[in-house]
């Protein structure tokens, strides 16, 4: 009753006020760019360059302490999606280009830590983020990079929607599709980015890629494919906050919120899919 | 504010302005094209004019798409020349030009309207910062009325039939108001309600004066609706008009050990009818 009760007025409570607003704006920016890593079906890319990412933040902060952390994802971030640009555009089948650059740059992150005193509690907050702790200034960046990577797939919507659906109609209409390519890639980069303190490297995954997919099994629109992904990456967001703080402080059993998140985002998958599978029409012309 | 709206003029060109201009909309002149340094298609020359329909004929791998995306601007000249509407051809500028491409290129699960899909042809005027205009919804509308669409419009895309796709991604094009109309195989897999519906358009934008270039492997699309042919084996065996061009010596050059059968209506190609 009285983690209800703090949960009621988590506006009390400066860090929980943060991270409202922080899960807000990831929300809206990973339900926007998510919608686009589903239509253009780039989730093994998103996979990739978030592990890309890894290393950069790892040596930000061993570098320059937890200051340093988006100055190293934003480094490993540009450098992983200038790579994986060129090798696409080489020839290079993309899958593999991507497990390669996964596998590399995540060992290189691991070693990184392994160097620090306290390894296990870095990598713990380097993967899973650590929400109930970020500060004003974090808060800021996180807004001001969400804003630019919405404005990156916002300013390329339109050719972003016609090389998802016909890549030889938009290149046939004139759409550089290599430069689209390569700015959704910076769109996902920057939510990576914008992500890695909140609920850290590993998790920003699931920000990412779930919405689009739920979004995606139940709309026949874009419309409503963009207002179901950008409302459920919110809701399920705040809905994993108030979770982990609820076992946090009502039963004392610290637990990092990313993950709560992310178990929220995956479940309401499942069941979105689950309930699809139960409730969907038949096909049009099955009736007759 | 004096300044005319640019989409005024677009669409007065898209609609009137072949018939300003007597030269050629479509030029190639011993033109060669060339996927990564190999070439694919050589001693290509042809002219096309206003409100004139082109057939590429020749079997499969023979060049007839290469052709389309040599025109697109999409692939590199290896030798000799390319004008369309008399200026030599550069890659990104595809002003006045629509293209339908195979049926298989597009996502058919994708969440989105017949509607949405046709206004896919205005993208590139409507630019980036701004919403589509009324002109644009207008050019969409007259797409879809041309098409024998306008039911659909609200549609899922995914959920219409082959034809109607095929329809609506040919209404896609013409949103685009071109003057020069490059169409991949459009008459795959179409029913023949859908067939006839198709060369009804086809026939309906000629006389407006669009030029149209054709690749099918269908030669009773090509004397139905077709001036000219251009027979295709890599190289160009023939080009000309559609009865000269159609002959049994050219279609065995162009088709090799393929039996040709020639009867007072039809020339049928077993194997190749699809």
């Amino acid at each position: 009753m009285i983690t209800l009760d703090l949960l009621l007025h988590f506006w009390t409570m400066p860090f929980m006020v943060r991270a409202v607003i922080v899960l807000v704006t990831l929300g809206i920016t990973a339900g926007i760019v998510g919608v686009f890593v589903n239509l253009r079906g780039f989730e093994f890319l998103t996979d990739g360059l978030t592990h890309a990412v890894f290393p950069g933040i790892a040596a930000g902060v061993a570098f320059a302490g937890s200051g340093g952390l988006f100055w190293g994802a934003a480094i490993a971030a540009a450098a992983a999606t200038v790579f994986l640009s060129l090798l696409a555009r080489r020839g290079v089948s993309s899958d593999a280009a991507v497990a390669v650059v996964l596998v590399a740059m995540f060992s290189v992150g691991v070693l990184i830590v392994s160097r620090s005193d306290d390894a296990a509690g870095q990598l713990e907050q380097l993967l899973f983020g650590r929400l109930f702790t970020v500060s004003l200034t974090e808060v800021v960046v996180t807004a001001i990079i969400s804003v630019l990577a919405i404005a990156t797939v916002l300013l390329t919507v339109r050719a972003q929607v016609m090389t998802a659906f016909d890549r030889d109609a938009a290149r046939a209409a004139g759409y550089r599709v290599t430069l689209v390519d390569l700015s959704l890639n910076v769109a996902i980069a920057l939510v990576v980015v914008s992500a890695s303190i909140a609920v850290g490297n590993l998790l920003v995954i699931a920000f990412l890629i779930v919405p689009g997919a739920l979004a995606r099994v139940w709309a026949r629109r874009l419309t409503s494919l963009f207002a179901i992904a950008l409302s459920f990456a919110v809701l399920a967001g705040l809905a994993g906050l108030a979770g982990a703080f609820t076992i946090s402080v009502g039963l004392d059993i610290p637990i990092p919120p990313g993950a709560a998140i992310a178990a929220v985002f995956v479940a309401s998958y499942l069941l979105a899919l689950l309930l699809f599978v139960i409730v969907r029409r038949p096909k049009a012309g099955g009736m007759g | 504010m004096s300044q005319t709206p640019p989409g005024k003029d677009e669409q007065a060109n898209g609609e009137q302005g072949t018939a300003l201009s007597a030269g050629p909309v479509v030029e190639l002149t011993n033109a060669a094209f060339a996927y990564e340094g190999v070439v694919a298609l050589d001693h290509v020359s042809l002219r096309a004019y206003a409100g004139e329909a082109v057939a590429l004929i020749g079997p499969n791998g023979s060049g007839k798409s290469t052709l389309l995306r040599g025109l697109l601007g999409l692939l590199p000249l290896a030798d000799g020349s390319v004008k369309v509407f008399g200026h030599q051809r550069r890659p990104g500028i595809t002003e006045g030009i629509g293209y339908l491409p195979q049926q298989e290129s597009t996502e058919p699960n994708f969440p989105i309207s017949l509607r949405q899909v046709v206004m896919m042809g205005r993208y590139r005027r409507i630019g980036f910062w701004r919403f589509a205009r009324a002109i644009d919804r207008l050019a969409v509308n007259e797409a879809l009325e041309m098409t024998g669409l306008t039911a659909r419009a609200s549609a899922r895309f995914g959920a219409l039939s082959g034809g109607q796709q095929q329809r609506g991604l040919l209404a896609r094009a013409l949103a685009a108001k071109p003057r020069l109309l490059l169409l991949d195989e459009p008459f795959n897999g179409l029913d023949q309600p859908n067939r006839a519906a198709l060369l009804a358009t086809l026939r309906e934008l000629k006389m407006r004066g669009v030029t149209i270039v054709v690749t099918t492997h269908d030669l009773d699309l090509a004397r139905d609706v077709c001036d000219k042919v251009l027979l295709l084996a890599g190289t160009q065996v023939a080009f000309g008009a559609t009865n000269e061009v159609l002959t049994l010596e050219n279609l065995q050059a162009a088709f090799g050990d393929v039996q040709v059968e020639i009867d007072e209506h039809r020339v049928v190609i077993p194997g190749h009818d699809h």
